[in-house]
């Protein structure tokens, strides 16, 4: 179809063409003649006048005619409808009915002054409407942050946050933990006592265990630390297993015979042996 | 000269290079790159580079990159001064400081979704600011009044 109005388009006459051409009728020629020959034209070529009064495509009360077009023919996307009340604020001077009609009213008579020729201003005027309509559809949510300034604070914080995550802080609790161990390590100790003395959840404790003791459960760590005492008692050359044994915590010396072989690949004895023969060999 | 600054403009990426262009240096180009490559190509290319931080020619304050041309230029016209406010407004997400700031934004926002291609972009943005500044300097105290 032919769509007919009136020269010197601003808002409505290039916002109607946009929604004509994109939902109405895909083949829409529009046309701008001046105010007082637009139906007669429209008459004499078979076109349908559109915003100009006493025709039906046109303001009715205070709706323009972009909105009648919407209501017309049931258009019901939402964007457009968020479109229609920018065009009508822009269009009707009503900039408080949207807080993006001032700024589509600023460009659009700015680019009328600049634009004599309605046609150009058409082509123009399509993309504007095009960018309003993807802004509507999709943006409308979106934030400028594009504030270089707000972005070196976003980076330092992302920054900050991934080394606090990398160092994961120690607990309180940690500390506290080392510090009953190496000094009951030879005593029976377990970790449900332990729990209750730092009054933490035994099972809490036991499966966060390993995240602060280099991977080794609770179990593991004490045998560790065992052995290690250990050998630190043989190298003083004052004990025997068997004291050592008792020293260390472990209730009876085939226990501790086991434990060091499987920590040091050697028993006890053969352990102190190539200790005390080492110690003779540097010594001669 | 040629200006340079980061990809994907759209407020003050493109206002800026129509203030440079109108305002400051009929004979600017302006290039985009990726944002770690600005001041690397600003170098290379003898570029001064804009609206990036660590540049002459970057936001200050409350104040973005369009303000600061507008200082350091000394540019008087009320309208330059009307549109900084919209600018800035729009690029800073402070649409109370000026009226037309918002839809300053949506429409940018939305060529910036149509136009992928940053100096496509430019062109468009250009005839757009011309329109701001003509309604600025020309056609403000005009209101559009549906005479039924």
């Amino acid at each position: 179809m032919k769509w007919i109005t009136r020269e010197r388009p601003k808002i409505d006459r290039i916002a109607c063409p946009w929604l004509i051409k994109h939902f109405v009728d895909k083949e829409a020629e529009f046309m701008y003649v001046p105010a007082e020959q637009v139906k007669e034209r429209a008459q004499a070529i078979g076109a349908i006048p559109f915003d100009i009064p006493d025709v039906e495509f046109s303001h009715h009360e205070d709706k323009c005619t972009f909105d009648y077009i919407i209501e017309k023919y049931s258009l019901t996307d939402p964007a457009l409808q968020t479109m229609a009340l920018i065009v009508r604020g822009a269009d009707t001077d009503r900039h408080d009915i949207a807080s993006q009609a001032a700024g589509l009213w600023a460009i659009s008579a700015g680019l009328a002054y600049n634009i004599q020729d309605d046609y150009e201003l058409l082509q123009k005027g399509m993309m504007l409407y095009d960018a309003l309509y993807n802004w509507a559809k999709y943006l409308q949510k979106v934030k400028h942050t594009q504030n270089p300034v707000d972005h070196v604070f976003i980076d330092v914080y992302n920054k900050f946050i991934k080394q606090q995550s990398a160092q994961k802080k120690t607990p309180a609790w940690v500390k506290e933990l080392k510090q009953i161990i190496q000094d009951q390590i030879d005593s029976n100790i377990n970790l449900t006592q332990i729990s209750k003395s730092l009054d933490i959840n035994p099972s809490y404790l036991s499966r966060e265990f390993s995240k602060h003791f280099n991977n080794l459960s609770f179990g593991e760590y004490i045998r560790k630390l065992r052995i290690e005492k250990a050998i630190e008692l043989m190298q003083q050359n004052k004990y025997t297993l068997t004291e050592i044994a008792y020293l260390t915590g472990f209730s009876d010396q085939s226990h501790f015979t086991r434990i060091f072989k499987q920590h040091t690949g050697k028993s006890p004895s053969l352990y102190k042996k190539e200790w005390d023969k080492s110690k003779k060999d540097t010594k001669g | 000269m040629k200006w340079i600054t980061r990809e994907r403009p759209k407020i003050d990426r493109i206002a800026c290079p129509w203030l440079i262009k109108n305002f400051v240096d009929k004979e600017a180009q302006f290039i985009y790159v990726p944002k770690d490559k600005v001041f690397i190509k600003a170098d290379e290319l003898q570029a001064i580079p804009y609206d990036i931080p660590g540049a002459e020619y970057t936001h200050e304050g409350d104040y973005c990159t369009f303000d600061y041309i507008v200082k350091k230029h000394n540019l008087t016209d009320p309208a330059i001064r009307q549109i900084a406010a919209i600018v800035r407004g729009a690029d800073t997400d402070s649409f109370q400081l000026a009226p037309q700031a918002a839809g300053l934004w949506a429409i940018s926002a939305g060529l910036s979704y149509n136009y992928t291609d940053d100096y496509e972009m430019l062109s468009i943005g250009m005839k757009m600011y011309d329109a701001l500044y003509s309604w600025a300097k020309y056609v403000q105290d005009e209101k559009h009044i549906w005479k039924a």
